[in-house]
């Protein structure tokens, strides 16, 4: 049999590369009419008065009073309405959509709706803190009294924008009594689960249907939800489709984005310069609302100690609520702030105890069996000081270092190490998720993989159906993955947090593994496969203390840059990384999770900016948020070790995340290093390169 | 409603331009954004319009005695790999945009737009190069620094439009294009600097300088320029820092979404301090 590794077209390759491919946008159904939505212009007030135009016939206005249910979008915390009704909180925020048949006519309407306003003090800073936790392992306070020194920096990282190709778009069709949503999604239960409470139905009224989709990053996560409510309740009243389709600059005006953060590191530095303690103070912005907010910050503060062992721990986190456009769900989901803050403050403690900083990370760098922050316990070999060998050698790291070693040489080398924690947070995967998947075998032997993952780009229809062909030993084309359709496939959880492969896939593989069992050619068979977690694993949420993954994918980055001293613009020289992720399940759909994860990663190390201004956003289209083109990528060399995982299918683990998180401390270090001044913030632009070559630290 | 008119050849499109109330589209790259509405929808043309790109009278590159001639809506692209086309003007089209983009964009386009950030502008004012506004009732000459006279204005009438583009042609022992974007390629200019000098047996015998995105309109100052005349590649050397305090005043930028005053003023600073310090007395026959 063929290594399951060895790369196959993709099953989605033709419709796509020809254009035949349609996505929401492509899709009008008969007597469809347009939304056009009208929103708050300013940050923080009250509604004092809303007076429409006259509605020519066939025009209607849905706002919050249309709502048949309740006036929340279900994602975690249920706080963002669907429509605001008294209280504006933040610029962009959606108070009413006007439908009708011609979208010129409906933008006329719109700026012809007179708003008044009361305004409120805004909050753009950290006070109105919302959500807290805080965690202890071992004993920090003794650690930090008996400390030889105590060292603190504290770390920020900014805005980040998904850039999806195609906008986010959403159709509702009424038919009787039922509503069906099609939409550019991530996660079509998460869909499903939020119009049922707003139209106040049953759940098998309310059915959700995924056609294509053009890149998500996790800006499809939680936002569809709220677009999909109220598509719905506009199909609702008007009795007719009701298609809201967003163009670039609304998208990036008022979607989701990366929580910037800000994180307080101290560290308590032993005798032979053994960091004993971590105390962290993790601050998230989560925008106007809160949404899954808290799970992204308990991504953050589980990973608090980098890919490091330390003995003692306090880690208090909190997401703070400002007049801003909320952020959300984004490719890593907590871990590229974390890792950049600790990867920059082990190569900052190095240095200011005067050592090396990859032999300080190396000495500090966790092992099998130690505990994790959290302490629970990393089971699985860890490979990272041999992925670390290959990685020096590949990038022949020690001989450039010595020679970009002058006081600011322009040129550097800067190194990351790190992990990722596969599947759900915590017990989400047993006590939120309980994912179930489906196979039907067919009479002709062609076998329907039933379940509700999405393929976003990233590739899952092509890899969870080779895990199916591969277990059945079928040929390829035997299998098909439908697009999912909530009314023909189980809940099989969200297309989110690297799970897709390893729980998803997991349970396609015992299924499989069980029809094989029981397969009688031309005879039809249905069976079902229900998430079951190991039994070792132990996560107690209130403490936040166990084992909060049941398993861990590991990665070096190496990043070499030159730097610009006229314009301080920065160049990715080149790129050199190795992951473990348990077990590859096609190499070139890995390899292009490995060239996206670096681009995006590095790009929010030091080239993606967005700013808000007094609640308003600075960088409103892709001519002024810049995201990197092919010229802005240096040659990416990849390498995988494996290290299958128990309980993945074959072996896999999670490797759609991990590939972006190591990148941006790795530029970071690799600036830093060129230009010999510390950073701190990210993105690392060249006018905040201009700024600390004035007045940095060395 | 807006017209959109496709004339057959110059004359019919300079008598729309006569008699009506026209706009003129070129390659559309600028317009097109500028004017973008709802998909599927009409775009938001306040004009009529009036479409030029495929005018053969208005396309192509001709060498005439000590100049070269462009018409108004030739693409960059074929100027990128023209031979007679100066080379700083190739420098600077390299610099912009993507291929796709470049296939349809025009330089008559560029100039017209009047962006402060507009690429070909620091180069074609460094290179004295002049405009030709035709219309049914005649045509004139203009230097294109005179006809700019701030962000997306202009001193042409409406009933006239740019046809050809006229660089002289110049010798320059040294030269040099940079553009400063948010990346490698398809970036709008943070700043530019053109810049060029003449260095004759150890002497400079012409030094010009032109910046982009630091001012309303491109900055280039002769008086300054030919202070300098005369003077020796050492005197100039070890005059930098004297000479870049005369372009301070002149360096004026702004804070915007793009970036910052304080990065932009310093850069174009450093671009020329850098572009002085690299002249050298010139040994091999001097680069076009
Ligand atoms: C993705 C992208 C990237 C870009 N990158 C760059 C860049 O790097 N650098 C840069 O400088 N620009 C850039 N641009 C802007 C644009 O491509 C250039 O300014 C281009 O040269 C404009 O030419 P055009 O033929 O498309 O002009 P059009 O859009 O057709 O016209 C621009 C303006 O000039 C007027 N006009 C055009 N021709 C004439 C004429 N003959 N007579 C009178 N008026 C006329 C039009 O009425 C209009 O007001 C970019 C644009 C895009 C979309």
């Amino acid at each position: 049999m063929r290594d399951i590794s060895t790369s196959v077209p993709k099953t989605d390759h033709w419709e796509k590369t020809a254009g035949t491919a349609k996505y929401v946008a492509d899709l009008a159904p008969e007597g469809a009419l347009h939304a056009l939505t009208f929103r708050s212009p300013i940050p923080h007030g009250e509604i004092r008065s809303l007076v429409l135009p006259d509605l020519p016939e066939g025009y209607a206005s849905v706002d919050a009073r249309d709502i048949p249910g309740k006036n929340g979008v279900h994602i975690i915390q249920d706080d963002m309405p669907v429509f605001a009704e008294r209280t504006l909180r933040y610029v962009g925020e959606p108070i009413l959509l006007l439908v009708g048949p011609d979208k010129t006519v409906l933008k006329r309407l719109l700026s012809a709706i007179r708003l008044e306003t009361v305004p409120l003090e805004p909050v753009f800073d950290d006070r109105r803190a919302d959500v807290w936790h805080h965690y202890v392992k071992g004993d920090p306070d003794q650690a930090f009294a008996r400390a030889k020194r105590i060292i603190e920096y504290e770390y920020q990282t900014g805005l980040q924008e998904q850039a999806y190709l195609e906008p986010q778009g959403m159709i509702a069709i009424p038919e009787g009594d039922k509503m069906t949503l099609i939409g550019s999604i991530q996660c079509p239960y998460y869909v499903k689960n939020a119009v049922v409470p707003v139209l106040g139905c049953t759940s098998d009224k309310v059915r959700v249907i995924q056609p294509p989709v053009g890149g998500a990053f996790g800006g499809k996560e939680e936002f569809p939800s709220l677009i999909a409510c109220q598509a719905a309740v506009a199909a609702r009243k008007t009795k007719r489709p009701v298609r809201l389709i967003y163009e670039r600059p609304e998208d990036i005006e008022v979607t989701t984005k990366r929580h910037p953060a800000r994180i307080r590191l101290r560290a308590a530095i032993g005798e032979g310069n053994v960091v004993e303690a971590i105390a962290s103070d993790i601050r998230l912005d989560g925008g106007a609302y809160l949404g899954l907010s808290n799970v992204v910050l308990s991504r953050s503060m589980i990973a608090t100690t980098g890919a490091y062992t330390v003995p003692n721990v306090s880690c208090s986190g909190e997401v703070y609520v400002t007049n801003t456009v909320p952020t959300g769900a984004f490719r890593g989901f907590g871990a590229p702030q974390i890792f950049f803050a600790v990867e920059m403050f082990f190569q900052h403690l190095a240095k200011d105890l005067g050592e090396d900083p990859l032999a300080f990370k190396l000495r500090h760098l966790a092992k099998q069996g130690d505990l994790t922050a959290t302490s629970g316990t990393f089971r699985d070999p860890i490979l990272v000081p041999k992925m670390v060998k290959r990685a020096l050698e590949m990038s022949d790291y020690q001989n450039k270092t010595r020679r970009y070693s002058g006081e600011s040489p322009y040129r550097g080398l800067g190194l990351s190490l790190f992990f990722h924690g596969c599947g759900f947070t915590g017990s989400g995967e047993a006590t939120i998720i309980k994912a179930e998947v489906q196979l039907r075998k067919n009479a002709d032997d062609t076998v329907d993989v039933l379940i509700a993952a999405v393929d976003m780009g990233q590739g899952a229809k092509t890899t969870l159906a080779k895990i199916v062909a591969h277990t059945l030993d079928l040929p390829l084309d035997r299998v098909r993955f439908p697009y999912p359709d909530t009314d023909v496939v189980p809940d099989s959880g969200p297309t989110v947090a690297s799970r897709t492969v390893m729980i998803v896939g997991g349970l396609l593989e015992k299924a499989a593994q069980k029809l094989k069992a029981r397969w009688v050619s031309g005879v039809a068979v249905q069976l079902t496969e229900r998430y079951q977690p190991p039994e070792w694993i132990k996560w107690d949420e209130k403490a936040f203390r166990g084992d909060a993954y049941p398993a861990y994918s590991w990665g070096v980055d190496v990043v070499e840059v030159s730097v610009d001293p006229r314009t301080y613009q920065v160049k990715i020289e080149g790129t050199w990384s190795v992951y473990d992720v348990g077990k590859g399940i096609d190499e070139r759909i890995l390899e292009g999770q490995a060239d996206g994860g670096m681009t995006q990663g590095l790009a929010y190390g030091y080239m993606e900016n967005m700013e808000i201004k007094q609640g308003v956003l600075r960088q409103r289209n892709l001519t002024d948020y810049i995201i990197p083109t092919a010229c802005d990528c240096g040659p990416y060399a990849v390498e995988w070790v494996e290290n299958p995982f128990v309980y993945g299918p074959m072996g896999a683990k999670g490797a759609g995340e991990l590939t972006l998180i190591g990148a941006a401390p790795a530029v970071a270090a690799a600036i830093e290093n060129a230009i010999g001044r510390r950073i701190r913030k990210i993105p690392a632009t060249p006018e905040s390169l201009l700024e600390l070559i004035e007045y940095g630290k060395r | 409603m807006v017209e959109h008119r496709i004339p057959e050849n110059l004359n019919e499109a300079l008598k729309l331009l006569y008699h009506g109330d026209y706009q003129v589209m070129a390659g559309g790259t600028d317009l097109m954004v500028q004017r973008r509405s709802l998909s599927d929808t009409p775009l938001d043309f306040p004009k009529n319009m009036v479409y030029c790109a495929h005018l053969q009278e208005l396309r192509g590159i001709r060498k005439e005695a000590h100049r070269v001639e462009i018409g108004a809506m030739t693409p960059l692209e074929d100027l990128l790999c023209h031979p007679d086309v100066p080379s700083l003007v190739r420098r600077a089209i390299g610099e912009m945009a993507s291929p796709a983009i470049r296939h349809v964009a025009t330089l008559g386009g560029n100039i017209a737009n009047a962006s402060p950030a507009g690429d070909t502008l620091p180069v074609l004012y460094l290179l004295d190069a002049w405009a030709e506004l035709r219309s049914l009732a005649g045509s004139r000459m203009i230097l294109i620094r005179d006809l700019i006279t701030g962000p997306r204005a202009l001193k042409i009438h409406p009933e006239e439009m740019l046809t050809k583009i006229g660089i002289p042609e110049m010798h320059f022992s040294h030269e040099t294009f940079v553009k400063v974007g948010g990346r490698q390629a398809d970036a709008i200019s943070k700043v530019s600097l053109a810049a060029a000098a003449d260095i004759v047996e150890g002497k400079v015998s012409d030094l010009r300088i032109a910046f982009g995105a630091v001012a309303p309109t491109v900055v280039r100052d002769e008086t300054l320029e030919g202070a300098w005349e005369g003077a020796t590649l050492s005197e100039l050397k070890v005059g930098v820092w004297r000479l870049l305090d005369m372009y301070v005043p002149l360096i004026r930028p702004i804070d915007d979404q793009r970036s910052g005053k304080h990065y932009r003023h310093q850069v174009a600073l450093n671009l020329l301090r850098d572009f002085i310090e690299s002249l050298s007395e010139p040994t091999s026959e001097p680069g076009r």
